[in-house]
């Protein structure tokens, strides 16, 4: 049974990594199409909203998509006073409560209310506010992350939950 | 209702505490409480619906579009080791000098405060590279873990800073609430640039007290911080210059585009990010495996940082819902003392608060309560937010607790013991609260520059 549970918490994991190294190139292509933006303002002294605005949307992708890799890598930042000196035991309880009580209820809230906010954007054909902006399934589909991101989020909190119960079985 | 609103503070801290992940424990327990407000009474689930627009509000945010990109010059920075060429050299600069190589250190934590601007990130490095050359060189464990603790925490005030542009935009919208609030329906705006050039003096300012203390050690207990003995090595001008151009013209272009509005913190930051790259690689530090791990630290730090913004947004609409907006207001317009001893109350719950929260936090949390408030009676938005900075970075400078003594003690020997290192920050902290004094006495330290470059 705990291997079981090892072999499915192994498995999320891998999807979340993967889609945390995928993801990781788009900071690097915020870098390089920031640099263009402005060589083409000052030096040419022309711009594009469009251009612009993949920036911000790569941001958006960069720490929505990222999040569960971040949970993965146990980089989302603890107030770890006492964390730090807990046994192995101990700190295996805080990931399965937390996991239980904070992060499948948020998730959850966020899937379920963000469905008809979605779904709204989609059936209007929602475009960008600034002419020039990103063309039609742009914002949708950006809207659309709010869906994508609970999911994986969950995902790896039960990935993390499957981990700390085998960890509290061994012990 | 709005005790439930203070409770909810109060169990978000004690939550914390418990170590789970701030961006989650935040949400998570805010969910909670309005869940329970909406079937016990007293929560309106309406306050909630607002959710999934708020958070595509910090998607399509375009000031934060800045904190990955200047993340992302302070990882490429870091890894291409450009502090350990600073050290090397001043320290051979400064060394021979009584004193000197707690002054180098002071400057190299300066230059590494405006480059890479990552506070946990510039303790280390110094504590690993520093700490032990100047406990091999005489100097007393005290003064040295002092010096190191102080000037790995200047990346919080010394722009550009990552924490200030966050500030920045929090403050912005503190300030626009503020003004609707008296029936200014045509506000003032408050910008990171703003933000920037009113932390540069106050910034210069505590560099020049760190130095200024360090150079009365030297006088009057001249033990505790030997010169080194003359052994012949000399530092070339081109050894010098190869040094400490490449980071300052970095810093200088950065800053400089920023503060004469040629360019915005984000273009800035692209730039610097940009340009950081090509430093790299000129040094022959950049291989696709480190780029690929400046990539993934950058993703891992902003989704840190903007999943605490998203949970922090949860706590507030939950907060907000159960009248604790306006609970603080009664609370802090009350005060007897008027607006000193509310920006004072404020200041010495946000110290408290230091203890146990980041930066981060604290900014995303906290300040949006606050701030609306104290504005509303008055106070300049820029002087706040950096007696805001000052004070968070003297919070994780106190013991016991202090987040820059956690980093220090994971990288001292343990020759070192904490209690030295305890001693020898305390100098320090009184330096901090000295510039929060001469700053309350002196406010235009700070409006002063914003005024010249962007006009009053």
């Amino acid at each position: 049974m705990s291997s079981r549970m090892i072999g499915v918490s192994q498995h999320l994991d891998a999807i979340s990594i993967a889609t945390g190294k995928a993801t990781a190139w788009l900071t690097l292509l915020m870098v390089i199409v920031t640099f263009v933006i402005v060589v083409l303002r000052y030096v040419f002294g022309v711009g594009f909203i469009w251009l612009q605005e993949s920036v911000i949307w790569m941001h958006a992708c960069v720490f929505m998509l990222g999040a569960a890799y971040t949970l993965q890598q146990d980089e989302h930042v603890r107030v770890d006073v006492f964390y730090r000196g807990m046994n192995e035991r101990r700190r295996a309880w805080v990931n399965i409560i937390g996991v239980a009580i904070f992060v499948f209820p948020l998730c959850g809230y966020l899937f379920v209310e963000s469905l008809d906010y979605v779904s709204r954007s989609w059936s209007f054909k929602e475009i960008s506010r600034d002419t020039g902006g990103l063309p039609y399934p742009a914002i949708p589909l950006l809207k659309s992350i709010l869906l994508v991101m609970p999911l994986t989020v969950s995902l790896q909190g039960l990935s993390l939950m499957l981990q700390s119960i085998s960890s509290l079985r061994r012990s | 209702m709005e005790w439930v609103a203070f409770l909810l503070f109060f169990a978000v801290i004690g939550m914390l505490l418990a170590g789970f992940p701030v961006a989650f424990s935040l949400g998570g327990t805010a969910l909670l409480f309005a869940t329970a407000g909406v079937f016990g009474g007293g929560f309106e689930v309406a306050f909630l619906s607002g959710l999934p627009s708020r958070i595509f509000g910090i998607m399509s945010n375009e000031t934060l579009v800045a904190v990955p990109l200047f993340v992302f010059m302070g990882i490429t920075l870091e890894r291409a080791q450009i502090a350990e060429d600073l050290l090397d050299t001043l320290s051979a600069l400064f060394g021979r000098l009584r004193g000197g190589l707690g002054i180098a250190v002071t400057l190299v934590g300066m230059l590494l405060a405006a480059s890479t601007g990552i506070v946990g990130a510039t303790v280390v490095t110094m504590g690993l590279l520093s700490l032990p050359t100047m406990l091999k060189r005489g100097y007393s464990p005290e003064i040295a873990s002092g010096t190191i603790c102080a000037s790995g925490t200047l990346g919080q005030i010394i722009p550009p800073s990552i924490i200030l542009v966050m500030l920045g935009d929090v403050m912005s919208s503190a300030y626009q609430q503020a003004q609707l609030q008296q029936g200014i329906f045509s506000p003032k705006t408050v910008s990171v640039g703003d933000l920037f050039a009113g932390a540069l003096i106050p910034g210069l300012l505590l560099v020049l007290l760190y130095m200024l203390y360090l150079f009365i050690v030297a006088i009057v207990k001249p033990s505790a911080m030997p010169a080194r003995p003359d052994d012949g090595e000399k530092v070339s001008f081109a050894r010098l210059i190869a040094a400490i151009a490449p980071p300052m013209i970095l810093i200088f272009a950065v800053l400089g585009s920023i503060l004469k509005g040629l360019a915005t913190p984000t273009e800035a930051a692209g730039v610097g990010a940009a340009g950081a790259m090509l430093l790299a690689l000129q040094r022959r530090s950049l291989s696709f495996a480190r780029l690929q791990d400046i990539m993934r630290g950058t993703l891992r730090i902003s989704s840190m940082v903007f999943l605490i913004l998203i949970g922090a947004s949860v706590f507030s609409l939950v907060f907000r819902g159960y009248g604790g907006d306006d609970g603080v207001r009664t609370l802090l317009d009350n005060l007897p003392g008027g607006v000193f001893a509310a920006v004072l109350v404020v200041m010495l719950l946000m110290f408290v608060l230091g203890f146990v929260l980041d930066f981060i936090e604290i900014t995303f949390v906290v300040v949006p309560i606050v701030a609306p408030v104290l504005l509303a009676m008055g106070l300049d938005p820029v002087w706040l937010g950096i007696m805001i900075a000052i004070n968070l970075q003297t919070s994780f400078l106190t013991p016991p607790f202090g987040f820059a003594l956690f980093y220090l003690r994971g990288v001292a020997p343990p020759s070192v013991s904490t209690a030295q290192i305890y001693r020898g920050v305390i100098p320090f902290v009184a330096i901090q609260l000295l510039m929060l004094v001469i700053l309350t006495l002196f406010p235009r330290l700070v409006t002063w520059l914003p005024e010249q470059i962007y006009g009053g």
